[in-house]
């Protein structure tokens, strides 16, 4: 009886002492947790991306020119082109990406369960996006800005006009704040229609289901390129001239591993350091002139007695190299993709080298 | 040998009793799940506070910044209205949408024992098609082949000057209260509960003399009576108001909804029915089939025999998997997220994406869900409780 007792202590007694852990203070357990939790690499991500041999990429699938499947199946975009660049740096192919598809609401989630190394999937920096989703945002990739689209023939001709009208956003995003701002401000009534993802706003918004689709000028741009004649083709459909608000989009990595946030924001800053010094995938292999920067950006020899420079971010000396020739610099990224030349036809216009009077401006490589 | 009859009857020692065993067993498992679960909770938290996640509830009192589809939500109230009004949405679709499967799904399940070859072979063709397609699908092809092929707001359809129909916003005319409308309300009332004692003296005149009860009419009639003469009495305290299209772009005056609210209702309706046809049929041929012989036997119609014979014991028969598909209806409607219709998972998702801890919104979400489904199991339990038969 007594034995039957004593174990019915022992039990309880480990079921109060988990309770009683609970509070989480005592130092001792906490560790044990933070040991299994796998969240707070101790190694890092650079390490771990490179004992795996593939960078997991969080990217869109459904804007085209930033984050989408081609007609081949694969995926293309200046998002893409960035996953690229950071393989190209990290691992020395640019092929070497698992690229995960994920709408707006579940890209946030995606990257602090661990399940992407980074996240370019035309992402608004914010400071409670980065305050609160655990992430923390690096180097703006492009510029952009909300705008709103709307049917040539409405007969509307900017924000002012749309009192009482129906806009379409997608859910989970900032333009979906920025419309409510917008609209509070100038004092107009509307109705918001909400979906997950863009391929099922589309059809409410050629429907006439709404009068308005707001979001990203760049996506809306994207999405006018793609509009088919069945629907009236590109010029049925017009973008508003006003700009409402900020849109920077760029890379974001968890907290907490400062060296990885390191890697990819020099990854970003390489493509426009290059375009700044004239390399191109076409020139960078055979670059054969003396300018000591360059060279040192290059990885190459330079000084004397020659030396290799590393700047000690965890990267090869040659990364630069790499993902120039592989991916190519800014310039190329950006009008590959969405440039004027493609459907899109989206100028440079603040995307732009600082000396040319853009917002461009990469930190000295030193 | 009696001593030894007396130590056979002797309890073994505890290690080797099943009955010591069974509840030791028991508390090692239940132990075990909660240190499991313990273990799992702070391992969450550690690493969102590692990760600089917020672990708490306070956000539900930050401004939710968006406003919703279909209300008058401002973008300044908290997320915990935000919440609320997708609970209300949820709820807004079972309470309309769980009479309307169950009177569909009833008339196909009828349909599919009828006796007309068409009448039976169309209602199988509508349970074998809806029942074996997802319910996404049917939604997005209710939406895309129903709601957004009705004609665009400017151009929208207004039969009878009553109803407006377009695929943003349909309406319906609606009463709007004047002066006296809460007196009347107060009659209506007092007819609803006279109606019910008429019934109740019908019953018991037809229990007493066998006279015909017609409580039916007798009761309805009383209501009606009361509801006519209370309306002119007070002077028309409700007038109908009509819905108009404004400027091509809003609706004013009658009952509005919108168009996703209307795809979601459909689709849900039409593919649960599909569900609910199988059990209706499947329950009235459950019924012995002694019941219809003797119905016929006593010269009843087939419209009688099916309401006063088959169908009451079909009922009993069918409520506790009817539950099921009330609450896979309710469960479902968490797919109208494709479609932008407002509801609880919507909304939760659409904070996750401002910004807002997941897995707290997450718990809100499964708590919600949870609610639905145990509140509409106890009000269908009680029901059957009443309605099972005695058998003792």
């Amino acid at each position: 009886m007594i034995k039957r007792l004593l174990l019915l202590v022992v039990v309880l007694a480990m079921v109060a002492a988990a309770c009683g852990g609970d509070g989480a203070e005592e130092t001792t357990t906490t560790t044990a947790a933070e040991d299994t939790g796998g969240q707070v690499a101790g190694d890092g991500v650079l390490a771990e991306v490179q004992s795996r041999g593939v960078l997991n990429c969080g990217v869109n699938n459904e804007v085209f020119g930033f984050g989408y499947v081609d007609a081949d199946g694969n995926f293309a975009g200046l998002d893409i082109d960035y996953c690229r660049a950071v393989a190209a740096a990290v691992l020395g192919d640019a092929e070497a990406v698992e690229y995960k598809a994920l709408t707006a609401q579940q890209r946030f989630t995606a990257l602090q369960a661990g399940e992407i190394d980074v996240l370019i999937r035309n992402t608004t920096w914010t400071a409670s996006r980065d305050g609160k989703e655990g992430g923390t945002f690096l180097t703006t990739t492009f510029y952009d800005g909300q705008g709103m689209m709307v049917k040539t023939d409405s007969g509307i001709g900017s924000i002012e006009d749309m009192a009482n009208t129906t806009v379409c956003v997608q859910s989970g995003t900032t333009t979906e704040l920025n419309l409510a701002s917008r609209f509070a401000a100038g004092g107009l009534p509307y109705t918001p229609l909400t979906f997950d993802s863009n391929d099922e706003l589309r059809p409410a918004f050629v429907a006439d289901q709404c009068d308005g689709w707001t979001s990203d000028k760049s996506q809306l741009a994207a999405f006018r390129s793609q509009n088919p004649d069945a629907d009236g083709g590109p010029e049925a459909w017009t973008i508003l001239a006003e700009t409402f608000s900020k849109e920077p989009l760029g890379p974001m990595v968890r907290d907490g591993d400062t060296q990885w946030a390191q890697v990819v924001d020099w990854v970003v800053f390489a493509t426009i350091q290059a375009e700044e010094f004239g390399l191109d995938s076409t020139n960078v292999a055979n670059y054969s002139g003396d300018n000591p920067e360059i060279l040192r950006f290059l990885g190459k020899e330079v000084g004397d007695p020659p030396t290799v420079f590393d700047p000690g971010l965890g990267l090869p000396t040659d990364f630069a190299e790499q993902v120039i020739s592989q991916v190519g610099n800014y310039a190329e990224i950006y009008n590959r993709n969405v440039g004027p030349d493609t459907a899109l036809g989206l100028e440079r216009g603040v995307n732009e080298l600082w000396t040319r009077g853009g917002l461009l401006y990469p930190p000295p490589y030193r | 040998m009696t001593t030894e009859t007396k130590t056979g009857s002797v309890r073994p020692p505890f290690w080797r009793d099943v009955k010591v065993l069974r509840v030791v067993a028991q508390l090692v498992a239940g132990g075990l799940a909660v240190v499991l679960f313990l273990y799992l909770a702070r391992n969450l938290r550690t690493n969102l506070t590692a990760a600089n996640i917020p672990t708490d509830f306070a956000f539900l009192d930050q401004p939710a910044g968006v406003t919703v589809t279909g209300s008058d939500f401002k973008a300044t109230q908290p997320i915990s209205d935000i919440i609320l009004l997708g609970i209300k949405n949820t709820f807004a679709l079972a309470i309309v949408g769980i009479p309307l499967l169950t009177i569909l799904g009833t008339l196909i399940g009828i349909a599919r024992l009828s006796s007309n070859y068409l009448v039976r072979k169309a209602a199988t063709a509508y349970v074998e098609t809806l029942r074996n397609i997802p319910p996404l699908l049917v939604i997005i092809f209710t939406n895309t082949a129903v709601i957004l092929s009705l004609p665009a707001i400017r151009d929208a359809a207004t039969p009878f000057d009553l109803f407006v129909i377009s695929n943003r916003f349909l309406a319906i005319p609606w009463a709007t209260a004047q002066d006296n409308s809460g007196t009347y309300l107060a009659v209506l009332g007092i007819g609803f509960v006279a109606s019910i004692a008429v019934w109740i003296w019908r019953t018991r005149r037809f229990d007493a003399t066998g006279a015909p009860h017609h409580r039916f009419l007798w009761g309805t009639g009383t209501f009606v009576l009361f509801a006519v003469v209370g309306f002119f009495a007070l002077g028309r305290p409700f007038t109908l108001s009509r819905p108009e299209v404004v400027d091509g772009r809003i609706i004013e005056g009658g009952y509005q909804t919108v168009g996703p609210y209307v795809a979601v209702l459909l689709a849900l309706v039409i593919y649960t029915a599909s569900h609910v046809a199988e059990i209706v049929r499947g329950s009235i041929q459950a019924v012995a089939k002694g019941q219809t012989e003797a119905a016929n036997a006593l010269a009843l119609s087939s419209f009688q025999r099916l309401r006063f014979v088959v169908l009451p014991q079909a009922f009993r028969i069918a409520i506790p998997p009817l539950i099921n598909q009330y609450l896979n209806f309710t469960k479902n409607t968490s797919l109208a997220i494709a479609i932008g219709y407002a509801e609880i998972t919507l909304v939760v998702f659409q904070a996750i994406g401002n910004a807002n801890p997941a897995p707290q919104l997450i718990l809100i979400l499964m708590g919600s869900y949870l609610l639905f489904s145990l509140s509409i199991s106890l009000l269908i339990n009680f029901l059957n409780r009443r309605l099972q038969l005695v058998t003792n």
